[in-house]
């Protein structure tokens, strides 16, 4: 999804962590293309080798729809994780999904039924705000999205790194859906879509106030209005608007659904009702609203009953099946209506319709005139603009991440996240890599003994201030604690080296070595006042713990070798003297 | 190109050309390609650019935009490629100059639009295309082209980097199997000028210091030497070979797993392979000096090759077996046993230490695992494996994971410690054990190994993907197990696991959990077809609780699990009450009652899974003749038809179709092939009706209606069925030609509703609709009338129909045309709004 609405799928790695977020599949496409090309994830080794887990963010067929191919077909062996809700419904739409295909163009080389299933007995089903540890050190929590039933968005985090995910939501409560929400959780990225990037969306009740119109107008004229929707999702949602509708008007022409999901859909809804709204929870007590009241099952005959009716018919894009069946027997007649309350692909007739043609070639060569009424409505529920401002106000992430949305719309959206937020913002084309730095900050123990050491050299200690600590660093077992050098020494098991520097210098002198060791003391003497230097009987010499040694030259009789010697902690003092020999004896001292 | 296409096209690239309208979707670019890709795939001429001048039109206006959009230039650029495959289109093309500003160093290559990744790659997939004639090569060479292709294999675009990498490729070998006039001669072979360039280029980096320019032509060259397999090869091996074998020993570059890929590959070619230029000795110090994480895939692909020398194989072995001897030893008392190997290839401590990382140890075992389940899928192995030391190892690894052995060892109780839990390595190693049951050779563990199996059977804390596999290794090792008990007649230890087995699957049967009930059916169902015949299974399973839970799955509320659980009731059939011999325990078992059930699913369950259960197991028993006598099959298969031909779920109906065509042929084998008359006379015909038995059956048994309605079903595999069953009745009732054959006028014979039904089929099957009202005067169990449809209905033209995919029209080029064209004008576009 880099710069489009398409399949998305991401590949995140965190702190040694390959994580891929969601396995969408482009409906737009009938060969390969449909499917993201997983070759790229690795070139060397397996997949289960290189993937810690897959996560799924909801069970739209953009999100979820190559799932089987990648665990069944591809060979991925993994866990995936989802929300209970989605790994409940994410079947329906990929049977639904594979019977369509398999059904219209006989194809074979596609996922099967035992697939499906095989894939989602892999599936580990989450709950929200419940942290799944993945492994050791990777760890993921899901938060509520909005969206459709069972959507999340997911935080994922290795050690001090996170990275949120959003996949589709939703910022304002719908009709049967509430609001996305986050914490404070301060991700280092934060990767949100951004389908309505640009756009400050109207409300949705203008939307639904004109969608019943128009049905109760085809109704009253005695028209049939198809709807054509997937099995899942937006049908729900429309059909509590109708049942209200009916209910309030006290209207009579049937509802009737055609796909026999009906059932199995709304068992869902009822068994997931605290992911829905709060509204829909209270009414819950009184009157279940997913047992319909006006809303039947359909049967093949009624399509040519005479008199109004509203069906839901899959599926959405009438391409095959049941509602391009109805499509057919009712285009015919101008006071019908087909609703198109989601995106079509081209090639389609949903599509065909959509952008205008009303004379569509059939099979055989037959031309079908399309003289019914066509209208599209948006029903998707993604954040606009301002939710997704709202959601990164919310989140407070260090980066921002955009994805499935549109290059242009994307353009402007990052100008002005960079400019309220002060944060980098990245937009990746498909096959792109972002590389995000962090600046892990990682936990250590410290003594108490050490502790007290160091506040008491210093000042007293203000806690707002950072303070600089000196100590041993020990690194055992995946922690970390400083400690007195002392201390460390004694833990470990370890006695004390003292490490010198040692560095010989060749000077010019004739004389006798002892002539030359005391020609080099009144040297450093008159130059190092402030310094405790001493001749000691051995015939060395001492600057503090520097010492200093001369022999004759085995060779050359004329040079004397300096032997200069320090420890590290005097390493300033013993570079200073070995330049300063390095520059020879004064004539004056002779 | 049809007209109709021609005249559609000049408004398509019209529309594409105006940056006012709203840029098309990817998805009809890219189809719109796809089909200029068909369309000069096998045409050279120059006609399709001379008759459609609209398309450099196009090009031209595109190049002439201040600011094109991203996606339709990277639309350009493929489609000027694409145009330019032939040498004829490819000077048209350049007398317009058309190319140069494209693809040359003023065009696109130098402006901002450069910096969108699909630009880039348009312009990469443009050049790749139109590589397949010298002009072109020279025009790129010539013109600087090598040198940006070869910064584009480091693009941050996966996409671009790699298709710049095959494009070098492509060109490398077309530049020298094209331009190379000499005949070949190793010792003194010249390189075409523009291969020379490459090639010099990949020296280059080779010899560099940068990681990512010596990777990126390591890369290169495993894609050419997989992909090209011509003696020259070897001449450019020769050159560079010493400065790879250098990279061998080097760390800092980190490419030991791309030298690994490359060497492979390598030996894959017959060019290297059978040389003597040292690809062996190269290997062999692979073997040694890579970690087992690094040269793993290297060995595995070693012990696949055919031609490889027996001491590199043997090396490879070794290598792979390495970290499973370093757990046998790990786990065992010292003096126990003698590990899986006499010695090493490389520092047993490298392994070692890898084992006791946590980091590492899971990632080694799982990698060598899973190239062990390689191998032994390999139907010829040119090594022997240790078969029985292996299983040893697999047991072990296995008892780590679930905390049934610490052993005291310091490396042992490490490494336990790490593995404790971890699914990843329990997976891949019961998938090992699974693979390795169908090897002979390590018989004698068997018992200790049902030990470890049903440990995890039992244990709680088995996940649920983890006893799937587990159920499978146990199905795997019961059959052997079985086999074992035949050869040697110790039934007695058979029959303690059978009995401990089905104890445990009684347990699992009432898990909670979906999935774990799901997977304990599908073992009971793989038990029941692998030993149904075996006398002990069936006593030890029928005395078990294991059937009559079940048989309660039916009742399920996952319809994943009552599918499987039809599946499974319908194969203890076979071995209860469609047995030959029931055995005095399976007397309990009530035929009517389950299959009563089973009708009560088919007809009643609110999803698909099940009721398609149900119709494929009726089909299996049917097959296998449990349905009785003919009349009672007759009125089975009616009240099944009549039950699924209404069904919403198209893979049901098609299933039902699939029990009507296993009856009819049994039908007819049973009563013997139709005496019908060889006159394709319509009395004759008549008359010989009434003494065809199995034609009566099948109308009594209604079988008529739900084919003809079948073949104008809406979903389209119904039909295609329905037609294919109708097709073989007719060749059956009219073995010597139908009475249509032979009236040439074509007319239909009245009466019978004949006509109708024609007509009803033709228009039905194409708008996949039958009236619902009824057949209006067919009678679908008259034989007479059925034997006249089956007998003069044009079949062949339906079934051509139906068997055009349904999507052709759809697809059709001019549809993709019209579609591009009905967006021009919708300016406000509907909202980007997938689902």
């Amino acid at each position: 999804a880099g710069q489009d609405v398409g399949r998305s799928c991401i590949l995140v790695s965190i702190a040694g962590k390959n994580v891929m977020l969601d396995c969408g599949m482009h409906m737009g496409y009938n060969d390969d293309r449909r499917f993201p090309d997983f070759s790229y994830i690795t070139q060397n080794g397996r997949l289960t080798d290189f993937l810690d887990c897959v996560i799924i963010s909801h069970f739209h067929l953009d999100h979820c729809g190559a799932l089987p191919y990648f665990s069944e077909m591809v060979g991925y062996d993994g866990p995936i994780y989802m929300t209970h809700p989605t790994k409940a419904i994410c079947p329906i739409l990929l049977e639904d999904y594979r019977k369509i295909t398999v059904d219209k163009k006989g194809e074979t080389n596609f996922f099967t039924s035992q697939m499906i299933k095989d894939c989602m007995k892999k599936v580990v089903a989450v709950h929200l705000h419940q942290t799944v540890q993945v492994d050791e050190e990777l760890e993921i929590k899901a938060y509520y999205a909005g969206h459709v039933l069972g959507a999340a968005m997911f935080q994922i985090k290795v050690g001090c790194e996170s990275v949120v995910y959003t996949g589709d939501y939703n910022m304002t409560p719908d009709r049967h859906l509430g609001a996305a929400w986050i914490d404070k959780c301060r991700p280092d990225l934060l990767i949100s879509e951004s389908t309505y990037a640009t756009t400050i969306r109207d409300s949705k009740r203008c939307r639904e106030r004109d969608f019943l119109k128009k049905v109760h107008e085809t109704v009253e004229r005695g028209g049939k209005v198809l709807i054509p929707v997937f099995a899942l999702g937006r049908a729900q949602e429309l059909c509590i608007l109708l049942e209200t509708f009916w209910e309030r008007m006290n209207l009579k022409a049937p509802i009737y659904f055609s796909t026999g999901l009906t059932e199995k859909a709304n068992h869902y809804y009822k068994l997931f009702i605290t992911w829905t709204n709060q509204k829909i929870r209270k009414t819950f007590v009184q009157r279940n609203m997913f047992e319909f009241k006006h809303i039947k099952a359909f049967d093949r005959a009624f399509a040519d009953n005479p008199g109004p009716m509203v069906v839901f018919a899959t599926p959405g894009m009438l391409h095959a099946g049941q509602s391009l069946q109805i499509f057919r027997k009712w285009a015919g007649n101008e006071k019908n209506m087909v609703i198109m309350p989601g995106y079509c692909v081209q090639g389609t007739v949903g599509h065909k319709i959509l952008s205008g043609q009303r004379k569509l070639e059939m099979e055989g060569r037959q031309i079908l005139e399309v003289k019914m009424q066509v209208e599209y409505m948006s029903f998707s529920a993604h954040a606009d603009a301002k939710g997704i401002m709202q959601l990164i106000r919310q989140a407070e992430p260090r980066n921002v991440l955009l994805v499935h949305g549109e290059a242009k719309k994307m353009e402007f959206l990052k100008q002005k996240i960079e400019q309220e937020f002060h944060v980098n913002c990245y937009m990746p084309a498909n096959g792109e890599t972002t590389t995000i730095f962090t600046n892990p900050s990682i936990p250590v123990d410290i003594s108490l003994g050490l502790l007290k050491r160091e506040t008491a050299i210093g000042l007293l200690p203000d806690a707002k201030k950072p303070k600089l600590m000196h100590g041993t660093l020990i690194m055992k077992d995946n922690s970390f604690r400083l400690v007195s050098p002392e201390q460390a020494l004694k833990e470990l098991g370890l006695a004390e080296h003292q490490l010198r520097f040692t560095c010989r210098v060749h000077i010019q002198d004739p004389r006798k070595e002892h002539e030359t060791v005391l020609r080099v003391y009144n040297h450093l003497k008159g130059v190092l006042k402030d310094y405790s230097v001493q001749h000691l009987p051995d015939g060395s010499i001492t600057v503090e713990s520097i010492l200093i040694q001369a022999t004759a030259h085995s060779e050359d009789q004329g040079t004397k070798v300096l032997l200069v010697s320090w420890t590290y902690q005097d390493e300033e003092l013993g570079s200073y003297l070995t330049s300063l020999l390095k520059k020879g004896l004064p004539q004056s001292t002779a | 190109m049809t007209r109709e296409c021609a005249l559609l096209l000049p408004g398509v690239c019209a529309a594409l050309a105006d940056p006012r309208q709203p840029g098309s979707d990817d998805t009809c670019l890219e189809k719109l390609l796809d089909w200029f890709r068909s369309m000069t795939e096998f045409d050279p001429s120059v006609s399709l650019v001379q008759d459609n001048p609209c398309l450099t039109e196009f090009i031209t206006s595109i190049l002439a935009l201040p600011e094109p959009s991203p996606s339709i230039l990277s639309f350009t650029l493929r489609l000027a490629g694409i145009l330019a495959s032939s040498e004829n289109r490819f000077q048209h093309l350049q007398q317009e100059k058309l190319l140069v500003r494209l693809f040359g160093a003023d065009g696109p290559l130098s402006s901002t639009v450069w910096e969108d990744a699909s630009v880039r790659s348009g312009w990469v997939e443009g050049v790749h295309s139109m590589m397949h004639h010298q002009p072109a090569l020279h025009f790129l060479c010539n013109g600087g082209g090598i040198d940006v292709i070869f910064a584009l294999q480091g693009d941050p675009s996966l996409f671009v980097a790699s298709s710049a990498s095959r494009l070098l490729v492509h060109m490398l070998i077309f530049s020298v199997e094209s331009e190379t006039t000499k005949p070949f001669s190793a010792k003194d072979f010249d390189w075409p000028v523009c291969a020379q360039m490459i090639i010099k280029r990949v020296e280059d980096s080779l010899q560099s210091s940068s990681a990512s320019h010596i990777g990126q032509s390591l890369k290169l060259l495993t894609s050419l030497f997989s992909s090209c397999h011509s003696r020259w090869t070897e001449v450019l091996w020769l050159g560079i070979a010493k400065q790879i074998e250098s990279f061998l020993m080097d760390e800092t570059i980190q490419a030991q797993r791309m030298l690994a890929n490359l060497l492979l590959n390598m030996a894959w070619s017959p060019v290297f392979c059978d040389s003597e230029g040292g690809l062996w000795a190269l290997v062999t110090s692979a073997l040694e000096h890579l970690t087992p994480l690094q040269v793993g895939p290297l060995a595995v692909g070693i012990l696949r090759l055919y031609k490889c020398p027996q001491d590199v194989r043997i090396q490879a072995l070794t290598v792979l077996l390495q970290p499973m001897d370093c757990i046998l030893r790990a786990a065992s008392q010292p003096l126990e046993y003698a590990g899986l190997l006499d010695e090493s290839v490389s520092d047993p401590a490298t392994v070692e230490s890898l084992l006791s990382c946590k980091s590492s140890c899971a990632s080694l075992l799982c990698q060598t695992l899973a190239h062990l389940e390689e191998l032994l899928s390999l139907v010829y192995l040119r090594v022997d494996l240790p078969y029985t030391s292996l299983l040893r190892s697999l047991m072990t690894i296995l008892q780590f994971c679930n905390g049934f052995l610490s052993p005291a060892s310091p490396l042992g109780s490490k490494i336990s410690r790490i593995l404790i839990n971890c699914v990843r390595v329990q997976r891949s190693a019961l998938d090992v054990l699974a693979a390795l049951s169908e090897r002979k050779g390590c018989d004698t563990l068997i018992g200790s190994l049902f030990d470890v199996l049903l440990a995890y059977l039992e244990s709680p804390n088995t996940t649920a993907t983890v006893l799937k596999k587990t159920f499978q290794a146990t199905s795997k090792w019961l059959v052997r197990l079985h086999e074992l008990s035949c050869s040697t007649s110790q039934w007695q230890q058979t029959e303690k696991i059978l009995a401990d087995v089905f104890l445990v699957l009684q347990k699992r049967l009432c898990s909670p959990c979906w999935e774990v009930r799901d997977s304990s059916l599908e073992f009971l169902t793989v038990l029941i077809k692998c030993l149904r015949d075996q006398d002990e299974f069936r006593q030890s399973l029928l005395s078990s609780e294991v059937p009559r839970l079940t048989e309660n799955l039916l009742e399920d509320p996952e319809s994943y699990v009552r599918a499987s659980a039809v599946t499974a009731v319908g194969h203890l059939a076979f071995i209860t009450f469609f047995a030959p011999e029931l055995p005095v325990i399976g007397n309990q078992y009530n035929k009517e009652n389950t299959v009563a059930k089973l009708q009560e699913i088919l007809s009643k369950d609110p999803e698909g899974f099940p009721r398609r259960a149900v119709i494929s197991m009726f089909t299996k028993w049917l097959r296998q003749g449990c349905t009785g006598r003919m009349e009672d099959t007759e009125r089975f298969v009616s009240r099944v038809i009549q039950t699924v031909e209404h069904d919403l779920d198209w893979e049901v109906r098609l299933g039902g179709l699939e029990l009507v065509e296993v009856f009819c042929s049994q039908t007819i084998c049973q009563l013997g092939l139709p005496r019908c008359s060889s006159v394709p006379v319509l009395s004759a015909v008549a008359s010989s009706i009434h003494q065809n038995r199995s034609l009566q059956i099948f109308c009594r048994a209604k079988l008529f209606s739900f084919l003809f309605r079948s073949l104008c079903d809406c979903d389209k595999p119904v039909g295609q069925r329905a037609c294919d069953i109708l097709f073989a009745l007719r060749g059956n009732f009219y073995p010597t030609g139908t009475p249509r054959d032979s009236q040439e006028t074509g007319e239909l014979p009245a009466g019978h509703g004949i006509a109708w039904l024609q007509r009803t089929l033709r228009q039905g099957s194409l708008a996949q609709n039958f009236p619902t009202g009824g057949g209006n005067g067919v009678d679908f169990e008259d034989p007479e009338s059925m034997m006249l449809a089956l007998g003069t209905i044009d079949l062949e033209e339906l079934h051509d129909e139906l068997n055009r995919s349904s999507d052709h029209v759809e697809k059709s080029p001019q549809s993709l045309l019209q579609d591009i064209l009905a967006t021009v004008g919708t300016i406000e576009e509907n909202e980007a709004d997938c689902y």
